[in-house]
């Protein structure tokens, strides 16, 4: 995975202080095997390359913003800073479900094939929909521009109702 | 490595340390993580401190009372002592969460003298909880590993870790080694090891009288783990499969059992106070020489590849190396750090996966119908003779749903542990900040409303049928879910699929008649009560 997209991962910047200094220690001649290279570099991008993404957030408020091919969904909200709560936890690295977005049908059937992995990492997702992906499984292409995702209800908001135990 | 370990050992020092709980008598209606306590600044005292914007018309239609931690049902603290420390109840640990579920129901508290603990045995609080977790989720109290690095002047890792200092790491390790398809670049490494755990089993089988049978296979499952974990984290093989294994690597695996076999005093270690450590000294004793062996190991072979490093640079040639290397090269982390994370990774990287292959072969054994079907599912996707890799697993589902249901079976590790970094309703009841929850995962994971015929052994009921099939499984989630969930999952993960793959398709592996039924005991991780002897006969296809 390239560090140059993990630290574009990192959202606050109390991280991207604390792992600052990793793009500068790449430049010591370190080649790890080609499926772990971690100096990928960005291409210069033209503007019209851009892809166009529209977020709806939890409150029902549309967010439009651009984002560049290759780039997950997940590095696109923290790319543009957007304010989603407790969104990407685990930067991508399958370990949570919380970068969670819901499509409609015919988009989701543009996002590609889903890996066993995300799957089984959606199931943990709160508020399932069959039309459930995790945004850091999604890659932006030029076939997927303007489409638009959906943040779920928050699992605070409701958090007691699942209870029935005493 | 054992969290109920930590869990177990953090009441028993608790007890002695005296810390009580306060106890709250609070009415609200629902608190939230991060808004609660900066919201509501609920006083120590249990006055009711609820801010009335928390309190919407909408909530009061459905407002029941919360109740306080006094009201909650569980053993109490002598009958707790009796079961624990005159009954040995920590072997049967996970036993006691079902018990103590069908008697007091999904949350319950019990006493370790002053020390409270909070046990959630329901797959949707479990849910909450982990939902509701902020950046730095918290085990348990890891104050004794803390004390003997500090007495070293070594580093904490990610087990032993907490807040900044354990989210930096993490966030430099998760980089490394979390994502499937990375890991997925260890497959020829992991490969290799299988082909030395292959031809173990035909020199092992071939000392007995039968040619079949291989005794305790936790044993060779032991060597094939950590010859694995260290081949990623070490990037050099250590021989644990050989005829005749190196004697530093005995050494370690000597530091490592002693680990493991002295769970109960080194959990004392923490426990007894200090100026009783002159009285009874061993515990701690034992708990730092097990610690200075796996340190040694570690700066043995990290050592090694930086000096090796360090003459490749001055050569001026490319530096080549996996993970280590690159952890060495690009000093994410200092060499503290470094050497803490990989002593903490290989510890909790080898008895996890190797009870999880023992039960998963035993299971195979005891049920040949199931192991024809994953015979068949091998040999249909591979062949008799081709070697699996990562990209072939997505096609073996019945591989993924053998490790998936031996886990939900054995969960290495039967209970977690948080501790709650903020005030919390779970259950109906109010949980201050601070307290340790144990989150009862092999009750979760045994019970009929998440998994039905859940005694049954089923690595089918996690075939989904297509890609929109999906089942709510917190019931079962042996690596844990979230920021801090296992960060070796990924290689655990694929040190089993492939090991199991292999083996099924090479081998029929049978019951010998030397094992009965094995049942499970805790002893930090849930593991086989009785050694498990199994014979492996080659499928006639390979011979």
């Amino acid at each position: 995975m390239a560090l140059a997209t993990a630290l574009r991962r990192l959202s606050d910047a109390r991280l991207r202080r604390l792992c600052g200094r990793t793009a500068a220690g790449l430049t010591a001649g370190a080649r790890l095997p080609a499926q772990r290279s971690f100096t990928a570099g960005t291409h210069a991008l033209r503007s019209d390359d851009k892809v166009t993404v529209h977020f709806v957030n939890r409150d029902g408020d549309k967010i439009t913003v651009k984002g560049s091919p290759g780039d997950s969904l997940l590095d696109v909200v923290i790319n543009e800073d957007l304010d989603f709560d407790g969104y990407g936890a685990c930067e991508g690295t399958l370990a949570c479900s919380t970068c969670h977005l819901i499509f409609d049908e015919d988009t989701y059937k543009k996002l590609g094939a889903v890996t066993d992995e995300e799957l089984d990492m959606l199931d943990l997702a709160y508020g399932l929909t069959d039309t459930s992906r995790l945004g850091c499984q999604i890659c932006l292409s030029k076939s997927l521009d303007g489409i638009m995702a959906r943040i779920p209800e928050s699992v605070a908001d409701i958090r007691q109702s699942t209870d029935g135990s005493v | 490595m054992a969290l109920v370990n930590h869990l177990t050992a953090s009441c028993w020092r608790n007890l002695q340390g005296g810390r009580m709980h306060k106890q709250l008598s609070v009415i609200l209606r629902h608190l939230h993580k991060s808004a609660t306590s900066e919201a509501l600044e609920i006083s120590a005292t249990g006055e009711e401190a609820m801010p009335q914007r928390l309190i919407t018309p909408a909530d009061v239609g459905g407002t029941r009372r919360i109740k306080s931690l006094k009201e909650m049902p569980g053993p109490s603290t002598l009958s707790n002592l009796v079961e624990f420390f005159w009954r040995d109840g920590f072997s049967r640990i996970h036993e006691i969460q079902n018990e103590h579920r069908k008697k007091y129901g999904k949350i319950f508290k019990s006493r370790f003298g002053p020390q409270l603990v909070v046990s959630i045995a329901d797959h949707d609080l479990v849910a909450e909880v982990l939902r509701a977790e902020g950046t730095a989720p918290q085990r348990a109290n890891m104050e004794s590993w803390k004390e003997y690095r500090d007495m070293r002047g070594r580093s904490t890792g990610l087990i032993s870790a907490e807040g900044e200092q354990w989210l930096k790491m993490r966030s430099v390790l998760r980089q490394l080694i979390m994502r499937p398809r990375d890991v997925a670049a260890f497959s020829d490494d992991v490969n290799k090891v299988v082909d030395d755990l292959i031809k173990r089993v035909c020199t092992l089988r071939g000392r007995e009288s039968d040619g079949a049978t291989i005794l305790n296979v936790n044993d060779l499952f032991f060597k094939y783990a950590m010859e694995g974990v260290a081949a990623i984290l070490y990037e050099c093989r250590l021989g644990c499969l050989e005829n005749e294994v190196p004697q530093e690597t005995q050494d370690y695996i000597t530091a490592l059992h002693l680990m493991f076999s002295s769970f109960k005093t080194t959990m004392y270690a923490g426990a007894i106070p200090k100026w009783l450590r002159p009285v009874i000294p061993k515990p701690w004793l034992e708990f730092c020489n097990s610690w200075d062996g796996l340190f040694k190991f570690t700066l043995i072979h990290v050592d090694k590849r930086l000096s090796d490093i360090k003459a490749q640079m001055e050569r001026e040639e490319e530096v080549k190396g996996g993970l280590l290397t690159h952890m060495l090269v690009t000093r994410e982390m200092n060499l503290e750090e470094i050497y803490a994370n990989i002593t903490e990774m290989l510890l909790a990287g080898v008895d996890t996966t190797s009870f999880t292959l023992s039960w998963a072969s035993y299971l195979l054994a005891r049920y040949p119908q199931v192991q024809e079907q994953i015979f068949a599912e091998v040999t249909s996707a591979l062949g008799p003779r081709t070697v699996a890799t990562a990209d072939d697993i997505p096609r073996l589902p019945l591989i993924r749903g053998l490790v998936k249901e031996t886990l939900r079976l054995f969960p290495v590790l039967p209970g977690n542990g948080r501790i709650t970094q903020d005030d919390l309703v779970v259950g109906g009841y109010f949980i201050p900040k601070g307290t340790q929850l144990a989150l009862c995962h092999y009750s979760t994971s045994l019970d009929e409303e998440n998994f039905p015929d859940a005694s049954d052994f089923c690595p089918k009921r996690w075939i989904r049928k297509d890609s929109t099939d999906r089942v709510d499984n917190f019931g079962s989630i042996p690596f844990g879910y979230g920021i801090r969930s296992c960060i070796g999952r990924r290689i655990a993960e694929l040190e089993m699929h492939l090991a199991l793959t292999r083996l099924v398709q090479r081998f029929h592996i049978g019951v010998s008649p030397l094992t009965t039924d094995v049942k499970a005991k805790t002893h930090g991780l849930l593991c086989p009560a009785a050694p498990i002897h199994l014979q492996f006969t080659d499928r006639e296809t390979t011979s």
